[in-house]
């Protein structure tokens, strides 16, 4: 307060002043005039001592001791003091305040939550997090994150997030120290921040709905697979009976189609969970592609009606990985192509290979698919057009198999479409897959 | 406290190396517990295939020893550490062995398990392995736990337990004896069982080397061949010495 300064410094000094002014009158008196300033400077210097020894002490213990009452500079500095004192209290009480809002904020939310900062060290972390991740506090504090959570899958998750090249989903793991619990552990992290923020969810309920969903689904099937080969057998002996009632033969026949596409239905379900039960990556037999194709396309053409297919094959490479797995891929792509082609149509089927990876792609001249639909596809028993691909005999799962069996593979599959004129589906497979 | 010894480093590259390679182990060691939390899974189930991936997976731990046995031995050469870091980098050295044993242990528990998955389950479904496995995981994980924290209390009152799974080790042997006399035809299994048990309780032991360097890292005293209550009343005397 730049007004107070001049103003004190003035009553200091007209105080001072007529104590001078007093002495020097007493002391003229007297004949003593040294003598008399010196005393009154002596009383103004303990007077002042005084004063500031009690300041001093109010200011040690401002909370039981009373705030002296002095007038003058005295007063002006106690009061400044107080209020100073005063409006530090207010803040911190606000501070204390928002800071218990904002843990008791932090308790409530569903989701344990770490602070990082850029060496991934934990800052700071609420108590679901703590729980989870059995972290306690000031002990942890300062400990890297993938110190305490060592699982490998989500150390490899850490360093691809941090590579930017991080995947959308975070690993399940089992929580640290428990045998039946499940936790996801997702990273948030951007460029303009160094901190990091961790955010870990209970999946547990997931997991084991995911787990008995996937066992319903191959339980049901393997179930389903024993009466229906016994079914398919004396269908297959009545439609060979060549003294079959004839009003009987055409609904007998239909029987035998049908038998045979829920046979296909429940041996895609089989693959299907089978393929999904497996979190490994394919194995590395090299599997010759271009033979393989080769296959597919005189199937295709031994059928009786089929569009052109025309094959090229750029190159002679084979690919690190599952026969079986890459054959139903590629059969299945092929097959669908031909569904959806009517026979006049064109299908193209190339492999070639290049500084990126393996790539297979089957090209048709079809019927299309909107653009609506293609991120739904790979769904199982998705259908655009439900009444058709019925009549095709589709079992709806062919396109999840592709997507599990390429996935297994470390290969992405992309889909392009324009409603009549015709799709592609190609396969990229990385480098690192493709035998020269 | 040893924490902070580290950040005196005025070379922060020091630093770094020596944090660097404490979360190597980590993860090594990491890998080393998935490796035989799914080993027993996959004996336990009988899953064959995921027995085999076990085995198969080893030598992603053989090559973490290596990496970090090159790293230790580059620090040493290049910055030679005195004091804590020394410790530390002797420490990690034996660590990393240990690890490594494990996870051969592991290998050997995935490979009996592919075995055994191919014969009928006994009654008791591997109750006996179920309990010791999830014993020796739980001390691994928290021996671990001790070394990231650098808690030499903990790691004392995790080398304790280790008695614990010896007894219960001794139970599955009497146990498996019994079975052998009772039917001969079970003597296989029951063999195969006890190699299980056996590489399960090495384990534990490997676990309870960790937890030695641990204290050795912290204190700077080795307390190999010591009985921990030794151990313990030592610690004591000297941290309430330090006290006064």
């Amino acid at each position: 307060m730049p007004s107070l300064m001049p103003n004190s410094t003035w009553r200091v000094l007209s105080w001072l002043a007529v104590l001078l002014l007093l002495a020097v009158g007493i002391g003229l008196i007297f004949h003593h005039v040294a003598m008399a300033i010196a005393i009154a400077l002596g009383l103004y210097v303990v007077v002042n001592v005084r004063r500031l020894l009690r300041l001093d002490r109010w200011l040690r213990r401002r909370r039981s001791v009373d705030a002296p009452d002095y007038d003058g500079v005295w007063g002006d500095v106690v009061s400044i003091v107080s209020r100073i004192d005063r409006r530090k209290q207010f803040h911190k009480k606000r501070v204390v305040e928002l800071l218990r809002e904002f843990r008791r904020l932090t308790t409530a939310m569903p989701d344990g939550a770490v602070l990082l900062n850029q060496d991934n060290e934990i800052v700071w972390f609420n108590e679901r997090a703590a729980q989870w991740l059995k972290l306690k506090r000031k002990r942890d504090i300062g400990i890297r994150i993938e110190n305490l959570l060592r699982h490998p899958d989500f150390v490899e998750y850490v360093k691809q997030v941090l590579a930017g090249e991080g995947p959308e989903t975070p690993p399940v793991v089992l929580m640290p120290g428990e045998m039946n619990q499940w936790i996801s552990a997702f990273l948030v992290h951007t460029r303009e921040a160094p901190q990091r923020l961790l955010i870990v969810r209970d999946m547990t309920l997931q997991v084991l709905l995911e787990t008995m969903r996937k066992e319903f689904v191959a339980n049901a099937s393997h179930e389903l697979r024993s009466p229906l080969t016994v079914i398919s057998g004396y269908l297959d002996t009545l439609g060979d009976d060549e003294q079959l009632d004839p009003t009987w033969r055409e609904p007998v026949n239909e029987m035998r189609r049908q038998a045979d596409r829920m046979r296909g239905i429940v041996d895609d379900l089989l693959e299907l969970s089978r393929l999904e039960g497996r979190h490994d990556l394919a194995g590395d037999e090299p599997v010759d592609v271009s033979g393989l194709l080769a296959v597919l396309c005189k199937d295709v053409l031994a059928l009786a009606q089929h569009p052109n297919v025309t094959l090229k094959l750029d190159s002679t490479a084979k690919l690190k990985g599952a026969e079986r797995e890459l054959s139903s891929v590629f059969s299945n792509l092929i097959n669908n192509a031909v569904k959806y082609t009517p026979a006049a149509g064109q299908i193209h089927i190339r492999w070639w290979t290049d500084t990126e990876g393996g790539h297979v792609s089957v090209q048709d001249t079809g019927i299309g698919i909107a653009e609506e639909h293609i991120p739904r596809l790979t769904e199982r028993f998705y259908r655009v057009d439900a009444g058709r691909s019925r009549a095709m005999g589709g079992s709806g799962l062919g396109l999840a198999i592709v997507k599990h069996a390429l996935q297994r593979h470390e290969a992405k599959l992309l889909i392009t479409s324009q409603i009549g004129h015709g799709s592609t589906f190609s396969c990229h497979f990385p480098a690192r897959r493709v035998l020269e | 406290m040893e924490k902070s010894d580290l950040s005196h480093h005025i070379l922060s590259r020091f630093n770094d190396d020596l944090e660097r390679i404490r979360t190597q182990v980590l993860q090594m060691g990491g890998l080393v517990e998935e490796q035989l939390k799914r080993a027993v899974q996959a004996l336990i189930e009988g899953d064959s295939r995921a027995g085999e991936e076990v085995a198969r997976n080893d030598h992603k731990v053989n090559a973490m020893e290596v990496a970090i046995d090159d790293d230790c031995s580059r620090i040493l050469a290049t910055r030679s550490p005195a004091a804590s870091d020394l410790r530390l980098i002797v420490a990690v050295i034996k660590t990393i062995t240990d690890l490594e044993r494990m996870g051969d242990e592991a290998e050997k528990i995935g490979y009996i398990g592919a075995r055994l998955a191919a014969m009928e389950q006994p009654e008791s479904r591997y109750r006996e392995i179920k309990h010791i496995g999830r014993l020796v995981a739980d001390m691994v994980h928290e021996t671990l736990d001790a070394f990231a924290r650098l808690d030499a209390e903990a790691a004392i009152a995790i080398a304790k337990k280790d008695r614990l799974i010896d007894e219960e080790y001794e139970a599955i042997h009497r146990q498996c004896i019994t079975f052998m006399m009772e039917d001969p035809r079970q003597i296989r299994r029951a063999i195969d069982v006890l190699w299980v048990t056996r590489a399960i309780e090495r384990i534990g032991d490997h676990a309870k080397n960790i937890c030695e360097y641990v204290i050795y890292m912290v204190h700077g005293k080795d307390v190999r061949h010591v009985h921990l209550e030794d151990v313990e009343k030592q610690l004591k005397l000297r941290g309430s010495k330090a006290v006064e």
